[in-house]
């Protein structure tokens, strides 16, 4: 029953005189809550002005914001896989693993003449399907991120087993060039495929009640299940939209590189992963908008586009990357401090009568 | 309209609820008090839906209904607002109020699931308005930015929204006032009032004895999982409720 320290939680009245010190007009809070709005635009233009100035005059070129597009598509497009899950409220490590069994499994079928829209959609559906069976594994009770671990474990070996742990290549009457080599209007394909991506993640997200509800479930989920959302669908989303994003980004690197390799690329799951953390989608579900996570691929591109052109080894580069992800997080601490969330209030008070 | 036979809510060797008869009427205000651990919160989620009993029934205007959600209690017309209030921080005041019951844009656009924002904020404000609450500032912000009595004033605005849309004739409220102030409690009873007088069976579970006095039409006393009395505020005497609360008093004849 309710004690008097579960009430403690909520204190005060209706009246903005009583409204937490958070609240007063201050300009810590109004500056964290910027950084949090627009932190990661405001850092990728600060590095775009930085290494135009730096990196020599090669970097602030049209071709070279081709390559840095072209760059951080693949990051953009397993960002989105894990921000879409993580935004439900489940980090979804699998995805490299979705993406290496959809890379192989496409590249099989167009290797077998399965017309080229098949074997893609083909593709795609077996993310869903990894998406589904994540979901039904978390829904039982599993630890989400035990489950994923495990999943992209056994799908780097389904995908091994799938190719004879070759690399399938893609011949030249099955190849995907339309999604990975050519360019339209000049800009690389994979660029369309995010733009695709991210402007269908972002009307759902924001648009319709099924976005708002995947959002409310990754807040707050016993909540938003007390209150009749059906909160098991909504994460059951999130596994799938995952999912599916991982095997579009499977297909789009077998197609820029004409070979599926059965091989998880677990680095460009920490790419990733560090784009979203640099979008401020909470980890533990429920904050952060999507198209951040497009300027968090666009950062770590830019990064390494700016070292090299600079001259510096690429090993520079993947040591800012890691250094981005644990300040990304360390920013997202702060600005949480500064704005006075108590990130944990509404669940502290849960009880059973 | 509401109607309890015989449940039994058991924890393992914990019996939290024994054979608990309990009745709401149309526009009738009903208080549940006990002490800690008296059952009063477990009572009120098996009414919701939000646990299933071990034993027992539920019917609602004389049909046996199975709660095996939240969601089915809600289809038959019972909505609550928890002691926790399960709201949403991240999310805006507009989309707590109105979250499961987003209003959508209309055809062809609302078959793809589009949400009529201008009408989630309009229907917030309208609802905070009706509350008597004008000082929560932008239905924009997030809740987590909202001092205690704000968020209440949310959860109450959803559970309002839902008597509205749902036809709900039931409303459950726990502990509706255990964090509020003065001036704020008194909003809380008018909308009780309100509410009661619109037609809807009130049940307020609650330690504040002077609002059961004030609002309640019957008060329920629960005492280690048991029903010890079920009085009308009128003949009730507060001396009475408190020794059946403690226990120090016996319980009424034909009860426990």
């Amino acid at each position: 029953m309710g004690s008097p320290a579960e009430h403690a939680t909520v204190g005060g009245d209706l009246t903005p005189a009583a409204a937490p010190p958070s609240r007063a007009a201050g300009w810590a809070p109004r500056l964290a809550a910027g950084v949090r709005a627009r932190g990661v635009v405001v850092i990728w233009l600060a590095l775009v002005a930085f290494f135009s100035a730096w990196a020599g005059p090669a970097f602030f070129t049209l071709n070279n914001a081709r390559l840095v597009a072209d760059a951080s598509a693949t990051t953009a497009i397993f960002g989105a896989a894990l921000g879409l899950c993580a935004l439900a409220g489940a980090l979804d490590l699998s995805v490299p693993g979705t993406a290496a069994v959809a890379g192989v499994v496409c590249a099989k079928l167009l290797a077998d003449q399965v017309p080229t829209a098949l074997a893609v959609f083909a593709a795609i559906g077996v993310g869903v399907v990894i998406g589904l069976v994540n979901a039904a594994a978390v829904e039982l009770g599993l630890n989400p991120l035990a489950t994923t671990i495990g999943m992209l474990t056994a799908l780097s070996g389904i995908a091994a087993l799938m190719s004879g742990n070759q690399p399938v290549l893609l011949s030249a009457a099955g190849n995907l060039n339309w999604l990975g080599n050519n360019h339209y209007l000049t800009i690389p394909a994979p660029v369309f495929v995010v733009a695709v991506i991210y402007v269908l993640g972002w009307l759902l997200l924001t648009k319709t009640y099924i976005g708002i509800r995947l959002l409310a479930v990754g807040g707050n989920a016993d909540g938003a299940r007390r209150i009749g959302v059906r909160a098991p669908a909504y994460r059951v989303l999130g596994f799938v939209l995952s999912g599916a994003c991982a095997a579009i980004g499977g297909i789009v690197v077998a197609a820029v590189l004409s070979q599926a390799s059965p091989t998880p690329d677990t680095n460009e799951l920490f790419q990733a992963l560090t784009a979203v953390a640099l979008s401020g989608i909470a980890l533990s579900g429920g904050r952060g908008s999507l198209p951040r996570v497009l300027f968090g691929a666009l950062i770590i591109a830019t990064l390494n586009s700016g070292l090299i052109i600079h001259g510096m080894a690429p090993a520079w580069a993947t040591l800012a990357t890691g250094i981005l992800l644990v300040g990304a997080l360390a920013i997202d601490q702060g600005t949480a401090k500064m704005l006075g969330f108590v990130r944990f209030r509404g669940t502290s008070s849960r009880r059973s009568g | 309209m509401l109607a309890l036979t015989g449940i039994d809510v058991h924890f393992g060797a914990v019996r939290a609820l024994s054979q608990v008869d309990f009745l709401l009427n149309a526009g009738e205000v009903v208080a549940l008090v006990g002490d800690n651990g008296a059952g009063k919160s477990t009572l009120l989620s098996v009414m919701a839906g939000a646990r299933r009993p071990t034993g027992g029934h539920i019917s609602v205007d004389g049909t046996r209904h199975d709660f095996h959600g939240p969601r089915d209690a809600a289809a038959a017309g019972v909505q609550i607002v928890y002691q926790d209030l399960a709201l949403v921080d991240a999310a805006d005041i507009a989309t707590n109020i109105t979250l499961g019951r987003e209003p959508r844009r209309r055809a062809p656009a609302g078959w793809l699931g589009l949400v009529d924002k201008k009408a989630m904020r309009r229907v917030a404000r309208e609802q905070l308005a009706a509350l008597e609450v004008s000082n929560v500032g932008a239905v924009t912000q997030p809740v987590e930015m909202l001092s205690g009595g704000q968020r209440q004033a949310v959860a109450l605005a959803r559970a309002a929204i839902r008597l509205g849309t749902d036809n709900a004739r039931m409303l459950l409220l726990d502990e509706p006032t255990a964090a509020l102030g003065y001036q704020q409690s008194r909003q809380v009873e008018r909308f009780i009032v309100r509410t009661a007088a619109s037609g809807v069976g009130v049940v307020i579970v609650t330690h504040d004895l002077p609002l059961c006095f004030e609002v309640a039409n019957r008060i329920v006393v629960l005492n280690r999982g048991r029903k010890v009395a079920d009085v009308e505020r009128a003949a009730a005497d507060v001396d009475h409720v408190v020794g059946w609360i403690t226990g120090s008093r016996e319980p009424q004849a034909g009860l426990a």
